[in-house]
C-alpha cells in the first residue's frame, strides 16, 4: 500500500447535529471523568462545599482556572478512578467569585463500592510492596520534564515553536497532577490503615503522623540551606542589610557591603538549586523564587531575628529523638499480635510514608508544575506587549485557557483587541474578590452529619466535631474552641490572625498564629510563633506535621478560629487537649 | 536419631537456599535470617545448615551418661556453680567442669547417618562454589534461642573460620556443640536464665563459604552509643571481620545520616592490627585444625588508609536499613567485602541480629532463652485493613 500524506477521505457526508432521533451532543461525557470546575448552581445547595483555603488562600486568575481544573478536579477524579478508592470518585471544584471550594463525589451504590474495593487491593498492594521504585520512577519522569522545560530558550523561538511549548506545558501540567493524586490515594490508604490500627490497639490516632515524622524532605533541605545562609550572613557581617532593608533593594544593599558579593553568590547558587518553585498551588500568576526571591529572604530574616540563633540541627535531632521515644513508648504499651501488627504497619508506612511525601511532593508538583505554563505564557505576553496588543505581559493571566488556545490556534490577530478590552475589568473583578476572600464562609451548601471520604477527614479535618461546630455557628466569644489535638504543649500569647501567606511577614516572635490553614510556604513562621491554630485540617495537615517538628502546640480543624479570634486577643492553646480559649 | 523429627522439617541438613525465616526453631535464628536474606536476594555466602534436631540426639549414650555424671555429681560446688551464685572458687570449678565436658564431646564422632548427610551437602557446596576441595568454610554455631530480642547470646558459642575438607568440617561441628559447655557460656546461661546444661542444648550449625575479605565489619542501624535512630554507624577494618567483632582493633568508623545517606562523621587511621587466616595446618588462634584467624600487624600502607570507599559505606548503610525495615527493629549487621569485586557485587552479608542495648526496656520482647517465635508471614496487610476499617467496605 502506498501512503499519500495529502489524501483526504472527506467527513462532510457525516457532519450532522443528530444521530438517532432525540440525540443531543450533550449525551457525550465531557470531561470524561466526573465534572469540570464551574461556578455554583442552585443544585449545589444539596451537598457540602468546603472553602479550600488550605491550598488556595487567595483567588484564582482566569488562566489558573485551567490549572485548577487539571489538579483538584481532573487529576483527583482520574486518580481516584484508576486507583479505585472505594468510597470516593475524587474531588470537584466550584468557584465563588475567584475562590475555590471543594466537594467530593461519593460512590453511592454498594456494588460499585465492592467492585472498587476489589480492584483497589490489586492496584495498591504491589505499589506499597515497593513504593521506593514506584515513586522514584515518577519523580524521575517529573524531573526529566523540568529539565526539558527549564532549559528551553523561549525568547529565541519562532511563534510556532513557542505555541508548541505552551501546549506541551499544559499537557505536562495535567500529567503531573494525575501522578499527584495517584500517589496520594495509594499513600493515604497506607497511612489511614495505620491510623485506624493505632486506634484499635489503644494508641491515639493523632500520634501516627509523629511516628512518621523527621525524614528529610526537599523543604527541610531548603530550610537548612536558608539557615546556613543566615549564618553566613552573620559571619560576613551582611545581616543588618537583610533584616532592615526592604525586600526589593536588599540585593543592592547587601552588594554594597564588604563580603556582600560572596553572600549574594551563595544566595544565587541556592536559588539555582532550590528556586524553581512558587508560593502557591496551581497559580500561574505567582512568581518563582528565582523571579522573586522575597520569600527566601524573609525566611533568612526570620532565622536572623531569633535572638539565640535557632539551631537547625539541634531542632531536627530533637524532633527525631522525640519521634523515636514515642515509637518506643508505643511499643512498650503493646504485646503479642498488637505489637507485631504495629511493627508491620509502621514498617509499611516508613517505606511508603505519606507524612514525608506530603511535604516532599510539593516541590515536584504543587509548587512547580505550573511554572512551564507560566514561562511560556509570559513569553507570549511579552511579544504581544511589544506588538502593542496588550499593555503588559502578565495581562495574559487574565485570559482563560480556551480563549488563549483559540486565538493561538486560529492565528487571527484581530481577536486580541476584543480580549485585551476585557482585561481591566477582569483585574478589577479579581481585586474585588480578593477583598471578599477572608469573609467567605468555611462551608457552603448542606453541612452533612458525617463525610464518608476518610481522606477528606484527615486532610481537611472534616470531623464530626468540625461539622457540628459549623452547623451551630460560632459560639459566644470567651467560650472554648475545640479542634483536633495536632501537636502537644500549652502556650499562651497574643493572637495574630492571618488569611493569606502574603501577610506572613506581619507575624511577630512569640505570637500565636491563627489562620485558615497552612502550606509549606508558611513553614518559616513556625520558627518564631508560640503556637498555631487553624480552621481546617486533620492529622495529615501541614500545620500539624510542622508544629510537631518545631515543638510547638497546635490545634487544627477548629472550624471557627479565624472568626472567633481577633488579632491582639490573648489566647491559650492546649495542643494535647485540642482546645483554644480567648482570655481577653 | 532417637527423637522423632520435628514437624515441618525432616531434613537433618538443609541447603541455605532452602532455609526460610520460619525455620528458626530448627536452624536457629542466625541461619534462618541468613536464609531469608538469601531468598530475598541479598548476597550472602552460600552454605548449608545442620538442624538442632539432627544434633540433639547425636551424642552416643555412653558420652551422654558421662556428661550427666559430670554435671550432676554430688559435688556441691559444681551444682552451685551452674545453678546459683558461684561462691568462692565457683569460677575455677566451672572452668574445670567445662574443660572436661568439651574434651568429652570433641572426642565423639558424629553418627554415620548424619556424617553422610553433611558429606553430601558439603560436596554440593564444593561443586556450587566451583572451589572443590580447596573451598574454605566458616563453621558457625547457630543456637536456637540465641540472639533473642532481649539478651544477646551472641558470642557464647564459637565459630571456626578457614576450615576445609569434610573431615575437618565434621570435627568442627562437634566443636561448635562442645563450645556450648565453655565456662563463659555456662556462666552466661546461669545469669540470663537459659536452659540447664544438663539438658542437651538446642544448637544448629551453619557451614558457610568463607568470603575472601578485603575489608569487613559491622553496621549498626542506630548509633550504638546514643541510641539515635537517625544515624547508622559502620565499623570496619581491612581483612576478616574478626578483629572488629572481637574488639581487638580501633576500627575505621563512619556515621551516616539515615535520611540523606550523607556521611556525617568519619574516624579512620587508628588501626594497628588485622585478622587474617592462619597458615594452612599451622593452627591460628582458638583453632584446632582449621586455619583459624591470626591477629597480625597491619602493613603500614594500610594502617592510615580508610578500608572502605564512601560508596561502600553508603551502600552498606542502605542495605542495613533495608534489613532493619524488613525485620522491624534496629539491627547490627555483619558484612564482608570480597577481594577483587566491585561494589555492590563485592558486598556480602554474613549475619544480622536485633540490636539489644537500646531495645531491652520492652516487656513485650521474648524472655531470654526462649526461642523467638518464628517470624510469621505478614500479619498486617495495610490494604485489607484500610478496606475493612477505613473505607468500611462490607464483606472485606
Amino acid at each position: 500500500m502506498s501512503a499519500d500524506p495529502l489524501r483526504v477521505f472527506p467527513v462532510d457526508d457525516f457532519v450532522r447535529e443528530e444521530l438517532y432521533p432525540g440525540y443531543r451532543q450533550a449525551f457525550g461525557s465531557q470531561p470524561f471523568v466526573a465534572g469540570p470546575v464551574r461556578p455554583f448552581s442552585p443544585a449545589d445547595n444539596e451537598r457540602y462545599w468546603l472553602r479550600d483555603s488550605l491550598h488556595f488562600s487567595e483567588g484564582m486568575v482566569p488562566a489558573s482556572v485551567a490549572t485548577l481544573d487539571d489538579a483538584q478536579t481532573w487529576g483527583a477524579q482520574l486518580g481516584a478512578e484508576i486507583v479505585g478508592v472505594p468510597p470516593t470518585r475524587g474531588s470537584v471544584n466550584r468557584l465563588a467569585g475567584t475562590h475555590v471550594y471543594i466537594g467530593t463525589i461519593d460512590v453511592d451504590t454498594q456494588w460499585q463500592v465492592q467492585a472498587r474495593a476489589a480492584r483497589f487491593g490489586q492496584y495498591v498492594s504491589p505499589i506499597l510492596a515497593d513504593f521506593d521504585s514506584y515513586w522514584s520512577m515518577r519523580a524521575a519522569e517529573l524531573i526529566a520534564a523540568y529539565e526539558h522545560f527549564d532549559n528551553l530558550d523561549l525568547a529565541a523561538m519562532s511563534p510556532a515553536e513557542l505555541w508548541t511549548v505552551l501546549k506541551d506545558a499544559y499537557a505536562f501540567h495535567r500529567r503531573a497532577w494525575f501522578i499527584h493524586f495517584e500517589v496520594m490515594y495509594v499513600l493515604t490508604a497506607n497511612y489511614l490503615a495505620f491510623y485506624a490500627l493505632a486506634q484499635e490497639i489503644g494508641l491515639s490516632g493523632s500520634q501516627v503522623s509523629s511516628f512518621l515524622s523527621g525524614r528529610e524532605t526537599f523543604y527541610s533541605r531548603t530550610d537548612e540551606e536558608l539557615w546556613r545562609l543566615a549564618g553566613l550572613a552573620r559571619s560576613l557581617g551582611v545581616d543588618s542589610a537583610l533584616t532592615h532593608g526592604a525586600p526589593g533593594d536588599m540585593r543592592s544593599q547587601v552588594l554594597a557591603l564588604p563580603g556582600g558579593s560572596s553572600w549574594v553568590a551563595e544566595f544565587d547558587s541556592f536559588l539555582a538549586a532550590y528556586g524553581q518553585r512558587t508560593e502557591e498551588t496551581c497559580r500561574v500568576d505567582t512568581p518563582s523564587w528565582i523571579e522573586d526571591p522575597s520569600p527566601a529572604l524573609y525566611s533568612i530574616c526570620t532565622f536572623l531575628t531569633k535572638p539565640a540563633g535557632f539551631d537547625f540541627h539541634a531542632a531536627r535531632a530533637a524532633a527525631v529523638a522525640e519521634r523515636d521515644a514515642q515509637i518506643d513508648q508505643a511499643r512498650r504499651s503493646l504485646n503479642g499480635s498488637d505489637l507485631t501488627r504495629f511493627n508491620e504497619a509502621l514498617a509499611s508506612n516508613q517505606a511508603a510514608n505519606f507524612a514525608w511525601w506530603n511535604e516532599e511532593h510539593n516541590y515536584l508538583i504543587d509548587r512547580r508544575a505550573a511554572i512551564p505554563v507560566r514561562r511560556a505564557t509570559l513569553e507570549v505576553g511579552a511579544r504581544l506587549t511589544d506588538a502593542g496588543r496588550i499593555s503588559r505581559p502578565d495581562d495574559m493571566f487574565y485570559l482563560f485557557k480556551p480563549e488563549l488556545f483559540d486565538v493561538m490556534e486560529s492565528g487571527t490577530d484581530g481577536r486580541w483587541a476584543e480580549l485585551a478590552a476585557m482585561i481591566p475589568d477582569r483585574r478589577a473583578y479579581f481585586e474585588y474578590w480578593r477583598e471578599r476572600g477572608p469573609s467567605l464562609p468555611t462551608m457552603l451548601g448542606t453541612i452533612p452529619d458525617t463525610v464518608p471520604d476518610p481522606i477528606m477527614i484527615e486532610v481537611f479535618g472534616l470531623s464530626g466535631h468540625f461539622l457540628e461546630t459549623l452547623r451551630g455557628g460560632a459560639a459566644d466569644s470567651g467560650a472554648e474552641i475545640r479542634g483536633f489535638p495536632a501537636a502537644k504543649g500549652v502556650a499562651e500569647g497574643v493572637a495574630r490572625v492571618i488569611t493569606t501567606v502574603t501577610d506572613l511577614h506581619t507575624v511577630q516572635p512569640g505570637e500565636i498564629l491563627v489562620c485558615g490553614g497552612t502550606t509549606t510556604e508558611w513553614t518559616p513562621a513556625f520558627g518564631v510563633i508560640a503556637a498555631c491554630v487553624c480552621d481546617t485540617g486533620g492529622s495529615l495537615t501541614h500545620a500539624a506535621i510542622v508544629s510537631r517538628e518545631y515543638g510547638i502546640p497546635c490545634v487544627v480543624g477548629t472550624a471557627v478560629a479565624t472568626t472567633m479570634i481577633k488579632t491582639g486577643d490573648r489566647v491559650r492553646v492546649d495542643g494535647r487537649a485540642g482546645t483554644v480559649r480567648v482570655l481577653a | 536419631m532417637t527423637d522423632a523429627a520435628p514437624s515441618g522439617r525432616h531434613d537433618a541438613v538443609v541447603d541455605l537456599a532452602a532455609v526460610r525465616a520460619s525455620d528458626a526453631p530448627w536452624v536457629g535464628p542466625k541461619m534462618a535470617r541468613l536464609g531469608a536474606l538469601a531468598s530475598a536476594g541479598w548476597r550472602v555466602p552460600d552454605g548449608y545448615a545442620i538442624t538442632a534436631a539432627a544434633l540433639e540426639g547425636w551424642l552416643p549414650p555412653a558420652a551422654l551418661a558421662e556428661l550427666h555424671r559430670l554435671f550432676s555429681a554430688p559435688v556441691a560446688g559444681a551444682a552451685a556453680a551452674v545453678g546459683a551464685e558461684p561462691a568462692g572458687g565457683g569460677h575455677q570449678r566451672l572452668a574445670r567442669l567445662s574443660e572436661q565436658a568439651r574434651q568429652l564431646i570433641e572426642g565423639q564422632a558424629l553418627p554415620s547417618w548424619l556424617a553422610d548427610a553433611v558429606a553430601d551437602a558439603h560436596a554440593r557446596l564444593e561443586a556450587r562454589t566451583g572451589r572443590g576441595a580447596a573451598l574454605l568454610v566458616a563453621v558457625r554455631s547457630s543456637a536456637v534461642g540465641e540472639d533473642g530480642h532481649a539478651a544477646s547470646f551472641a558470642g557464647q558459642y564459637e565459630t571456626y573460620l578457614g576450615v576445609s575438607g569434610i573431615d575437618e568440617v565434621l570435627r568442627h561441628i562437634a566443636r561448635c556443640w562442645a563450645s556450648g559447655y565453655s565456662a563463659h557460656a555456662l556462666d552466661y546461661r546461669r545469669r540470663f536464665g537459659g536452659s540447664s546444661p544438663l539438658r542437651a542444648h538446642d544448637l544448629a550449625v551453619g557451614v558457610l563459604e568463607l568470603v575472601d575479605a578485603r575489608s569487613a565489619g559491622v553496621a549498626f542501624t542506630l548509633d550504638p552509643v546514643t541510641g539515635d535512630r537517625g544515624r547508622l554507624v559502620v565499623e570496619a577494618n581491612w581483612g576478616l571481620g574478626e578483629s572488629v567483632v572481637s574488639g581487638q582493633v580501633t576500627p575505621d568508623y563512619w556515621t551516616v545520616e539515615r535520611d540523606s545517606g550523607r556521611i556525617v562523621e568519619r574516624r579512620t587511621g587508628g588501626k594497628l592490627v588485622w585478622s587474617v587466616l592462619g597458615e594452612a595446618g599451622g593452627g591460628g588462634a582458638g583453632d584446632g585444625g582449621g586455619r583459624g584467624t591470626v591477629l597480625a600487624p597491619l602493613p603500614a600502607e594500610l594502617a592510615q588508609a580508610p578500608c572502605l570507599t564512601d560508596d561502600e559505606v553508603r551502600y552498606i548503610c542502605r542495605q542495613a536499613a533495608a534489613i532493619e525495615a524488613a525485620e522491624g527493629t534496629p539491627q547490627d549487621v555483619e558484612w564482608a567485602i570480597a577481594r577483587d569485586l566491585d561494589v555492590p557485587d563485592s558486598v556480602y552479608f554474613l549475619q544480622h541480629r536485633p540490636e539489644t542495648t537500646w531495645s531491652t526496656t520492652s516487656p513485650a520482647t521474648p524472655a531470654p532463652g526462649t526461642p523467638p517465635a518464628p517470624p510469621s508471614g505478614q500479619s498486617f496487610d495495610p490494604v485489607q485493613y484500610a478496606l475493612r476499617n477505613v473505607f468500611k467496605v462490607p464483606g472485606t
